[in-house]
């Protein structure tokens, strides 16, 4: 390989066997894992270049990590979930000399400052407000539905709970009445607190390199918590350039330079986009795999091409395929949560097994026989995948899959 | 969204016709073993899972096996086998694949289909492996087909498993309908016929498993399909000793008509019967249910005087059979049925082992003979045996063959080798007391047994390792061994904390006086390393080599206790053992001869350590090893106490042989001391 080839060195925040895969695969590009200690002894099993460290609150000992990865030459952390975006902000800072990158993963870990951001760049968002007791969340209910000229016996319209910091559903709760405040514990306060909006939900994954889209994945919610495909239909996207244009925005009111990030919006039935919220590592529902299913290429090298200084404009140009002309299908995934209260077998319904979209599934035979109730969105027993050319028919397929009993 | 703006596609998806879906499951396999390729070796565990579980649903379509076939290779290269035991396509056992095939998890049954596979790629010359060459590949899968000779020969998937799991069953059936056209059915007639005759020289009691081959041989050999050629012979003597073993039972008339013949023959006739039964039982191992009712009809018409030609009996047993005539008239009245066939060959046996000489052992039968067995013990016989014939018919036999057979005895499908190798060492050092316990145990459905004086009874112990009644064990076995399985476990308990293995203790209160109470070990029983390893195989060769002991054969065959490898050396288990006797072999060899209560004793442990037992000076049922060899294997023998063997008489030169042979098998990892 030619000198001008040679790529950077990258540190992986967080343990990811996929991703580690994928950059191991990497021509040209060094790499370092840093992970718990739990995973010592795999990583030296397997020779892979480890540096151990807890992830916990953010403190005085960003600096430490920072100086040694420095030391080690690294040129820039790229971190794979949530926890570890604050931690790659601070590195990062360190690393390029940028103080602001410490700032900018701030507003990516608080959904609130995240939200008031959004708004002062002229994004449009919904009505949201931070709640800091069961009073805050009647008081936001009453105003949001006094605003929407609700009169005395219309059903109100619901608002949405979620944690400042946490990925995806987490913590994501939907109140309607007044009497279900009451079943918030105590210790999920403070919240963020936004109106409800009508209209479909989405996501869009987005690889940043000099400031410019690079790679831009519009992901269809089939239902939002359950199922997702790539790319998306073409309802949505004849979204696509305001889509873009969007983004756009968001790097700029953000001071995004290089990285990858995964916003999620609302297009309302009259077309007006609205900004939920985003963020600055890897998508859940194993997006990344199925974008690799769809295109053929690896999100995770993507990344590393995106975060990486050191990336040459060829390079980054030649990875990336075309966007949805270059995909040779639709690649889905529906998260399967039990739907009785005891169960005892794992039970692949055969119209999925029989299914020409079915690929496999990551389902694990149940360990109780209980299921504990899910209060907010909770999570998925884990996912079963399809993959096929219509995207109509996929999203039926996905939908159908609702119906059915994976674990009787 | 709306309803209304959504456009149809172009064209409507068709209903999935059977091709496209194969074709599409095709794409998907063949992108799911891409990713597997590419992904480093850490990282495909992860990336097998989508693989198998493509290929399973590719391999219950109709053309399933075909499309894997032509995948064996680059499944294989991608790393499909990463991290089991099929990445070692050398070390695997054919005789595993059935089980796994029919009992494994829905992955173990698919690596098992693909395993099979690739041996084939490999077999055929379409896939070159560096470790294993075509002929290797040749043999395993012939060795396959012959444990499963059942399936090979079967026109359709076996009923029973088809009960429990059609798709499965069905597969099982393609696979081997795949195999055997591209192996050939000769080569596994040939391979079966020698595999039974391999199993039935070590004289096994249990025999069904042969009979039932023999039977699907006979099946095979009248459809005009397969050309078996030479191998005729050989199968053909099988199939007589069986249906058609004298002149005049050769067509397999069926019992009436039989005796119809037999009424009309004269006296020479009768006698060239006679020989023709023990020719063929004696040659073969197996009696022919002609034979067991030529027996009866001899006591009917009372030509017991034929007895002994019937029975191919030397002077020894012909001497037994005058001493005690009533009692073999009772036994062959009593126990020999069309049902229990078997026990002829044990009665013979037992004739010529002199074993009715001990005084106990006479009014022992006879009192077999009268016994009343307990409703349970009746229901536990009937469960396995049917009820074609009473359950104390089915014991009866039993013990005849336990006493007749010692060394038949097996522990069959079960983890109870320390019981299956008491009721042989028994039948060999102590038959009386065998008789006394099956009695115990079929009249009062318990054992009392005592430990350092502290009584023992089994009926208030709690399970043992057999965790239900073994089903695929001869009678004395399915009777004693729940019984022996609590007492030897509660043995073990009681000396559990005690700074040494159990086994010192419990070897010699379980089996009786005649164990040495000197125990020698090979390991620290704490740390599983090493202890002394030098000295432990100086007192092995001194107490037990003529050469060192001063010529002193094994009185009392001792129990002992092996590190089992497998054929690539590695250690596999703890192994209990009966070490019977220590002699040259023809070739000026000498050979430690040894019982191993595994179904079948030969075995290829590695490095060149291969079980025998035929060949060597082996009498019917015994393994044999190169003395040497079986050294490097012990761990646990025992010694008289107050034996004091000359340690320093032992040549630096044999312990140095058996020890490395034991450092580079299973003492690899345990510290060399």
């Amino acid at each position: 390989m030619s000198e001008d080839k040679q790529g950077g060195y990258v540190a992986l925040l967080g343990w990811s066997l996929n991703a580690i895969d994928a950059v191991d695969r990497m021509e040209g590009r060094r790499y370092v894992v840093v992970a718990p200690d739990w995973a010592q002894d795999y990583c030296e099993q397997h020779n892979i270049p480890y540096i151990p460290w807890k992830f916990e609150r953010i403190n005085d000992r960003s600096f430490e990590i920072a100086n040694v990865l420095k030391e080690r030459g690294v040129d820039v952390a790229i971190p794979l979930f949530e926890e570890t975006v604050e931690w790659a902000g601070a590195i990062n800072a360190v690393l390029m000399g940028n103080p602001r990158l410490m700032g900018q993963a701030m507003l990516f870990r608080d959904k609130a400052l995240m939200k008031r951001r959004a708004q002062l760049g002229g994004i449009r968002v919904g009505i949201f407000e931070e709640a800091h007791d069961r009073g805050d969340v009647v008081r936001f209910l009453k105003r949001v539905n006094q605003a929407l000229l609700k009169l005395d016996g219309d059903p109100d319209d619901p608002i949405h709970l979620k944690a400042f910091d946490k990925a995806g559903c987490l913590g994501h709760r939907v109140i309607r009445t007044p009497d279900e405040v009451d079943t918030i514990p105590d210790e999920e306060f403070p919240v963020l607190m936004e109106s409800h909006l009508d209209g479909w939900e989405f996501a869009v994954e987005a690889w940043v390199h000099d400031g410019k889209i690079r790679f831009l994945n519009i992901s269809e919610y089939v239902r939002l918590g359950y199922s997702v495909f790539v790319p998306a239909s073409p309802e949505l996207e004849k979204w696509r350039p305001r889509i873009r244009e969007e983004i756009e925005k968001l790097i700029e009111t953000f001071d995004i330079e290089f990285g990858f990030i995964h916003p999620e919006y609302f297009v309302t039935s009259d077309g007006k986009m609205y900004f939920g919220e985003v963020a600055y590592r890897p998508p859940g529902f194993k997006v990344f795999e199925l974008l690799e299913r769809a295109y053929g290429f690896n999100a995770y090298q993507g990344m590393v091409l995106a975060f990486d200084p050191h990336t040459t404009e060829k390079e980054i140009t030649d990875f990336f395929p075309r966007e949805v002309v270059d995909a040779k299908g639709h690649a889905g995934c529906f998260g399967v949560y039990p739907r009785r209260r005891v169960v005892s077998d794992l039970a692949i319904p055969p119209e999925t097994e029989n299914d020409e979209y079915f690929e496999f599934h990551e389902l694990q035979a149940p360990m109780e026989n209980k299921v504990t109730k899910r209060n907010a969105f909770g999570t998925h027993w884990g996912l079963v995948y399809f993959f096929g050319e219509d995207p109509y028919r996929m999203r039926e397929l996905l939908t159908k899959q609702e119906d059915l009993d994976f674990y009787v | 969204m709306s309803e209304a703006g959504r456009p149809q596609p172009v064209e409507a998806a068709a209903p999935a016709q059977p091709e496209a879906a194969t074709t599409a499951l095709d794409t998907k396999l063949d992108h799911a073993i891409e990713r597997l390729a590419q992904a480093r070796p850490f990282a495909k565990p992860a990336a097998i899972g989508p693989v198998l579980s493509l290929a399973r649903r590719r391999l219950l379509q109709p053309d399933g096996v075909d499309a894997l076939y032509a995948r064996a290779a680059s499944l294989d290269q991608a790393g499909i086998f990463a991290g089991t035991d099929w990445d070692n396509p050398q070390a695997l056992s054919a005789s595993f694949v059935g089980a796994a095939l029919a009992q494994g998890s829905a992955q173990q049954l698919t690596l098992e289909c693909i395993s099979a596979l690739r041996m084939l790629a490999i077999a055929n010359g379409a896939m070159p492996h560096p470790v294993v060459s075509a002929e290797h590949a040749r043999h395993f899968l012939t060795q396959v087909l012959a444990h499963n000779v059942r399936r090979v020969f079967a026109q359709a998937p076996d009923e029973a498993e088809r009960q429990g799991d059609a798709a499965r069953a069905e597969l099982i059936h393609r696979l081997f309908g795949f195999l055997v056209a591209h192996v050939g059915h000769a080569d596994i007639l040939a391979s079966v016929c020698e595999e039974i005759w391999r199993v039935l020289g070590q004289r096994p009691i249990q025999v069904q498993h042969a009979r039932a081959m023999i039977a699907q041989i006979a099946v095979t050999l009248t459809r005009e399909d397969v050309a078996a050629g030479g191998v005729r012979l050989g199968a053909d003597r099988l199939i007589n000793a069986l249906f058609g073993p004298t002149e005049l039972s050769r067509d397999d008339p069926g019992l009436p008509s039989y005796r119809e013949r037999l009424a009309a023959l004269d006296r020479p006739g009768l006698q060239r019967e006679a020989a023709g039964f023990a020719r063929a039982m004696h040659d073969v191992g197996l009696v022919s249910d002609y034979h067991a009712d030529f027996l009866r009809w001899l006591l009917e018409q009372q030509l017991t005087d034929l007895l002994p030609d019937a029975l191919g009996l030397s002077s020894t047993g012909i001497d037994s059979l005058r001493c005690y005539s009533d009692l073999v008239h009772a036994l062959i009245a009593e126990a020999v049925t069309v049902a229990t066939a078997q026990a002829v060959y044990a009665l013979a046996m037992l004739l010529e082992r002199g074993t009715l000489y001990t005084p106990a052992i006479a009014p022992g039968l006879w009192r077999q003979i009268g016994l009343e067995l307990s409703a349970q013990a009746e229901a536990t016989l009937a469960a396995t045996f049917g009820t074609a014939v009473p359950a104390r018919v089915h014991l009866l036999a039993g013990v005849i063959s336990v006493l007749g057979q010692p060394l038949g005895v097996a522990q069959g499908n079960n983890p109870t080798c320390q019981s299956a190798r008491a009721i042989s060492l028994w039948a060999i050092n102590d038959p009386d007391y065998l008789l006394y316990l099956i009695a115990q145990a079929a009249k009062f459905d318990r054992l009392r047994m005592e430990f350092e004086g502290q009584p023992l009874e089994s009926d208030q112990l709690p399970q043992g390792l057999a965790q239900s009644v073994p089903a695929d064990n001869d009678p004395v076995s399915t009777l004693l061994v729940p019984h022996l399985d609590r007492i030897y476990n509660e043995m073990g308990r009681l000396c559990a904390e005690r700074p040494q293995d159990p086994h010192a203790w419990v070897n010699p209160e379980f089996h009786g006086w005649w164990v040495g109470r000197q125990f020698a070990i090979a390991v620290d029983v704490e740390t599983g390393q090493l202890a002394d390893y030098e000295t432990f195989l100086r007192h092995f060769f001194a107490s037990y080599h003529p050469l060192f002991n001063g010529n002193q054969p094994v009185i009392h065959p001792q129990p002992a206790g092996l590190a089992v490898t497998d054929s690539n050396g590695r250690f596999v288990g703890w192994h209990a053992i009966s070490l019977l006797r220590v002699a040259l072999d023809h070739e000026g060899t000498m050979r430690g001869y040894f019982y191993n209560p595994n179904n079948d004793s030969g075995q290829d442990w590695g490095q060149g350590v291969i079980v025998s037992t035929q060949g060597h000076g082996e009498w019917p049922g015994e393994a044999s090893l190169p003395f040497w060899q079986l050294a490097s294997r012990v761990y646990i023998f025992h010694d008289e106490p107050y034996a004091q063997p000359d340690l320093a008489g032992v040549p630096q030169k044999k312990v140095d042989d058996a020890r490395r042979m034991a450092l580079e098998s299973w003492a690899a990892d345990r510290g060399g001391d």
